[in-house]
């Protein structure tokens, strides 16, 4: 029985049905947000001090972040995301030709390159009803492992190295800095940075070596990338059916060539985030409470296995736990699905804390079940009607241009970890020579290159916080690297049994159908999910991972990702006076997420026209 | 490449060394070095001592990248870039161009109001050197958005002077603060240049283009108008080498760089996609793809190369590798002002394909066939004769009667008006010496193969 909360149950042969006696089995009463106290704190203590951060950079796109401190406890009080940019993708794409969806979907974020066309590409494939032949699904995958091997580093290096580096740790912990300096890496014999402190200096920006072998590394996937896929981001060789690569022997080899750079690479890396992780535990054991959160995560799984992939709705749950990526949601640390089928059924969308008005009012409700008779809630994106009501930021009522999507009205975090963490757990991997899913940990060998062959393991942590958070991203780097070595030799064995065909044919079919693309981004869960009649897009719903992370309150009163991580954040660092406050342990909580805004706000707009609340814009006054 | 010995990066990092240029803000809230990503990268440049000789009038140049609806594609594009690559720029390595202090919120070390004082110094004069802006994604009308959140809002700013209360500022607000005290305003990326995809059809935030919003009299502080480096995403290296050219240009090294009457690096977007396509020669002689990975030409598979200004066939997508055509994706003019509604649906034929296709499927049979014909000559050493010595195939010796005619008038229009290589070893020499073949072979056809040589031996015999 995977719910706790909505009213559904399964019987003996896994059909779902509503639970009986239930009038408006879906309804519920929206908790109002209380901050009289909070403000009365605000309003009196020097100590608490309102903490408005715009924007927030090294993220991918336009974040906010708001909060209250307490300076004198060290901890939040309260935490507020802020999605600051709208864009209305989803109403340029109604009532177009479906065949636009791959490519202007694509342009919802151009951070991790084809996931939106290839999630478009699933869905459409559901709703046309063809699947790619054999190569086609291989050449998607690897795809989208060579993808993340860009955006991994990316993050890691780039966006929040920073927060680790010499520059920064100096400025507001300078004992640590002191500490970090004559404490060895346990594996420098490995990664080549004798110290702690030399990995610290190692992170500054635009000097450091690992910051520009970083930038350098994003790069070598992303010519393999585009000499298989054309370019990078926003390919266009995904194509309804397949894709259209004309694959040549070169362009394998050019691929290869680069898998071999990047193994003896991640080796170092990976080992090289275990000794930043450790020395900071070690320092201080409150450093594991930065960003932390129950374990509570989502994913839909990804890499489809080329013989089981048909792209039916009927099929799901069995082509969904053949992935090389397994689907899942965690529980406080469990696993309590792997069906893709019971995934969707799960998903809702809340608005009442966003710039958009809620769409179940009317009572019209499009799907009551879904394909298969399963009961589907009104809020699930199949049914959601958006309606943008831009109005003043209020703390109380409405702040992000974010939704909040719910699993199982719970609130559940994305990202490569989770897809990392639900296909250890679930011990489903299909058997392979490098990687092996055993139930609690994901093993992967990586074979001799300049270092030694090396094997490792990502264990199933028993706490979950930024550091964790970014360790399993550079323990992800090892799995996708593999991932793409397993995709280029299966690509070789179809090609050398001369199954070389890439995609299949298709038309346009005229009557209504439905779809949805279950897939993942760089940062994780990805779906989109189609309405088709009469050869037109009647409704495209877009739920990304940072949709789900970076999400306000939701009706229940619980906060978003974001907000929960930033709520258990410590405040770490070093200050006098409360006007030397930097927000770094906060920011490092946030940035461990990968924060991914351009798809966050892809927001599809309804059909109404936008009107305006006239009134005074006060971004940290409350309302 | 622009590595630092770290022992310099050590002094950097002591925020003792200099006032920031923040420091008149009230907190520290996002500043989380305590110095901002400028101040750093003035840093190591000083730590590598003044420089004695000057190859032009900048010492720096700032660069602030805004965005407006954007996916970022344009950003990760721009860090793929090698030609000259960005941390090239960022850490001023590169002899003649100033150093890049770049402004980016992907990039940027500091948060929040801390990375917010720079734009407002910029605006008030404040800085040490030109600024250049840089606009990703489309500008959406923040008419639509007038008393609320704007659509696509960066940092914000006290309601009035003095005031605690703060509104957010809209990239499009910020533009028309910056753009003209900017020394030039780069659009990058089709959403910058021409409105892109947030412009399309059905789009309720009345997005637009740059060029759109700062109106046809916009011209930067140096005189230009909006300068266009479109594409869906750009090749970053057509940025990094346009800002190079125009650095360049104006440290009196480089050569004028050219605009086309769009906007368009001249020497970049002159051209069709398709003059420099990989599969431009299946399209000559006729010849298309009928499926997705078939290795023709594209165009009856929904390409629109022929008619698109666009460099990614030549230039690659990163590092000189990978362009759509080069790996089997049409192409669907995102480089052109056009996209996506006037090349849409994707995946169909463009209707010009109808007429052009067809014409030089009817020319290429001929030529096509014509071709083999000289390419079956020319795949033949000239010592093969009646037989080839290869092992992997059947590959007959002799030719035919036809084409032993023909070629014989191919060859003739060969080295017509030209000398034909002297076959003959015995006239390269004075009267009444004896090559070396024909000492030992006599004066036998010596240009065949040694098996060939003794079968016709036996035959003689």
């Amino acid at each position: 029985m995977c719910f706790k909360n909505l009213p559904v149950e399964f019987d003996a042969q896994g059909n779902a049905h509503l639970k009986g006696g239930v009038a408006d089995p879906y309804a519920y009463q929206p908790r109002e947000i209380k901050r009289d106290k909070l403000e009365e704190l605000l309003a009196r203590n020097g100590h608490i001090k309102d903490v408005s951060i715009s924007p927030v950079t090294r993220v991918a796109g336009a974040l906010s972040f708001h909060a209250v401190a307490d300076l004198q406890e060290r901890k939040f009080l309260d935490a507020n995301s802020i999605a600051t940019i709208f864009r209305g993708y989803e109403v340029i794409l109604k009532g177009r030709d479906p065949r636009d969806a791959i490519y202007i979907s694509s342009r919802a974020c151009g951070v991790c390159g084809g996931v939106h066309s290839t999630a478009a590409c699933e869905a459409i494939e559901m709703a046309f009803g063809i699947s790619p032949p054999p190569l086609g699904t291989v050449l998607r995958n690897l795809a989208l492992a060579l993808d993340f091997l860009y955006d991994h580093p990316l993050h890691l290096f780039l966006l929040a190295g920073p927060d680790y580096s010499q520059v920064v740790v100096q400025a507001t912990s300078p004992a640590m800095w002191e500490k970090a300096q004559v404490t060895e890496a346990p594996n420098a014999e490995v990664h080549q940075f004798k110290t702690i402190g030399d990995i610290m200096k190692g992170l500054n920006p635009l000097s450091g070596k690992l910051y520009l072998d970083g930038l350098k590394m994003t790069r070598t996937p992303r010519e393999a990338y585009s000499v298989l896929f054309g370019k990078y981001p926003h390919p266009q060789t995904v194509v309804p059916g397949g894709m259209s690569s004309t694959v040549t022997i070169t362009d394998f080899n050019e691929t290869y060539t680069r898998l071999q750079k990047m193994i003896d690479w991640t080796k170092r890396m990976i080992l090289l985030w275990d000794d930043l992780t450790e020395f900071f535990y070690e320092y201080n054991p409150e450093y594991k409470k930065v960003g932390a959160r129950d374990a509570n995560l989502i994913d839909l799984g990804m890499w489809d296995d080329e013989v089981s992939y048909d792209a039916s709705y009927a099929r799901c749950n069995e082509w969904g736990e053949a992935r090389w990526a397994t689907p899942g949601v965690v529980m406080n640390g469990e696993l309590v699905t792997t069906k893709l089928q019971q995934i969707n059924l799960g998903l809702e969308e809340f608005v009442e804390h966003s710039y958009y008005e809620n769409w179940t009012q009317n009572g019209n409700q499009r799907f009551r079940t879904d394909p298969s008779g399963a009961p589907l809630s009104p809020n699930h994106p199949w049914n959601k009607e958006t309606m943008p009501k831009p109005s003043k930021e209020s703390w109380k009522d409405r702040y992000t241009w974010d939704t909040a999507p719910r699993w199982d009205r719970q609130v559940v975090e994305a990202g490569c970890y989770a897809r990392i963490w639900t296909t250890a757990a679930a011990g489903l991997m299909p058997k392979n020579d490098f990687m092996e899913a055993t139930g609690h940990s994901l093993k992967f060998h990586m074979p001799k290159t300049m270092l030694r062959e090396m094997d490792f393991e990502w264990q199933i942590p028993a706490i979950w916080n930024a550091f964790e958070r970014n360790r399993a991203r550079a323990y992800c780097m090892g799995y996708n690297l593999m991932m793409a070595y397993t995709m280029v030799l299966k690509a070789f064995d179809y090609l050398r049994k001369g199954e070389d065909k890439v995609s299949t044919k298709f038309e346009v079919p005229m009557g209504e159908r439905v779809g949805v693309g279950f897939w993942g981004a760089g940062r994780g869960y990805l779906s989109h999910h189609l309405v088709l009649d009469k050869g037109a897009i009647v409704n495209y719903q877009i739920v990304t991972p940072s949709t789900f992370n970076a999400s306000p309150k939701d009706p229940f009163g619980n906060p978003g990702p974001y907000e929960e991580a930033v709520l258990n954040t410590p405040i770490l660092e070093d200050f006098d006076k409360p006007s030397e406050f930097t927000g770094v342990d906060m920011l490092r909580a946030i940035r461990s997420f990968d924060p991914c805004m351009p798809c966050t706000t892809h927001i599809y707009g309804g059909e109404r026209e936008i009107v305006r609340e006239v009134n005074t814009c006060a971004c940290s006054a409350e309302g | 490449m622009g590595e630092i010995p770290e022992k310099h990066v050590g002094q950097a990092g002591s925020h003792e060394q200099r006032a920031s240029s923040t420091a008149g803000l009230p907190d520290q809230v996002g500043n989380v070095a305590r110095r901002t990503m400028e101040e750093l990268a003035e840093d190591i440049v000083a730590s590598q001592g003044k420089s004695k000789f000057s190859l032009g009038p900048l010492e720096k140049v700032y660069v602030f990248w805004l965005a407006g609806m954007s996916c970022d594609g344009c950003t990760v594009s721009v860090s793929g870039a090698t030609e000259p690559a960005l941390e090239d720029l960022l850490t001023g390595s590169i002899p003649g161009v100033p150093l890049v202090v770049l402004h980016h919120y992907v990039l940027q070390l500091e948060s929040g109001d801390h990375y917010i004082q720079t734009l407002v110094n910029a605006e008030q004069g404040k800085l040490d050197g030109p600024y250049v802006l840089v606009y990703e994604g489309s500008i959406p009308d923040e008419n639509l958005s007038a008393g609320g959140e704007p659509f696509a809002g960066e940092g914000s700013l006290p309601l009035w002077a003095g005031s605690t209360e703060r509104r957010r500022v809209s990239t499009a607000e910020w533009m028309k603060r910056l753009g003209p005290g900017a020394a030039a305003s780069i659009a990058i990326g089709t959403c910058a240049t021409w409105g892109g995809i947030p412009a399309a059809y059905g789009n309720i935030t009345g997005s637009m283009s740059l060029m759109d919003w700062m109106g046809k009299d916009y011209r930067s502080a140096l005189g230009l108008p909006v300068i266009n480096i479109p594409g869906c995403a750009p090749v970053g290296d057509n940025f990094t080498d346009a800002v190079q050219a125009i650095l360049l240009f104006l440290q009196g090294l480089g050569p004028l760089p050219e605009f086309d009457e769009l906007g368009r690096p001249a020497w970049q977007f002159s051209e069709t996609v398709h003059t420099h396509c990989v599969r431009a020669g299946f399209y000559e002689e006729g010849t298309f793809a009928r499926e997705y990975g078939d290795k023709e030409c594209l165009v009856e598979i929904g390409c629109w190369g022929p008619v698109v200004q666009c460099n990614i066939t030549e230039k690659g997508a990163i590092a000189h590798m990978g362009g759509c055509m080069n790996s089997g994706a049409p192409c669907i003019g995102c480089t052109m002002p056009g996209f996506p509604d006037k090349f849409s649906p994707f995946y169909k034929a463009p209707p010009g394909s109808l007429l052009s296709s067809n014409a030089s499927r009817l020319l290429g049979s001929v030529v096509r066939n014509l071709r083999r014909i000289s390419q079956r000559e020319r795949n033949r050493e000239i010592r093969w004769h009646d037989s080839v010595p290869s092992g992997w195939a059947m590959e007959k010796g002799g030719t035919s009667i036809t084409h032993k005619i023909l070629e014989v008038f191919y060859e003739a229009l060969q080295f017509q008006g030209a000398k034909r290589p002297e076959r003959d070893p015995q006239k390269k020499f004075p009267a009444g010496y004896r090559s070396l073949p024909e000492r030992v072979y006599g004066d036998q056809d010596y240009q065949v193969l040694p098996e060939d040589r003794a079968k016709k031996a036996e035959k003689r015999a």
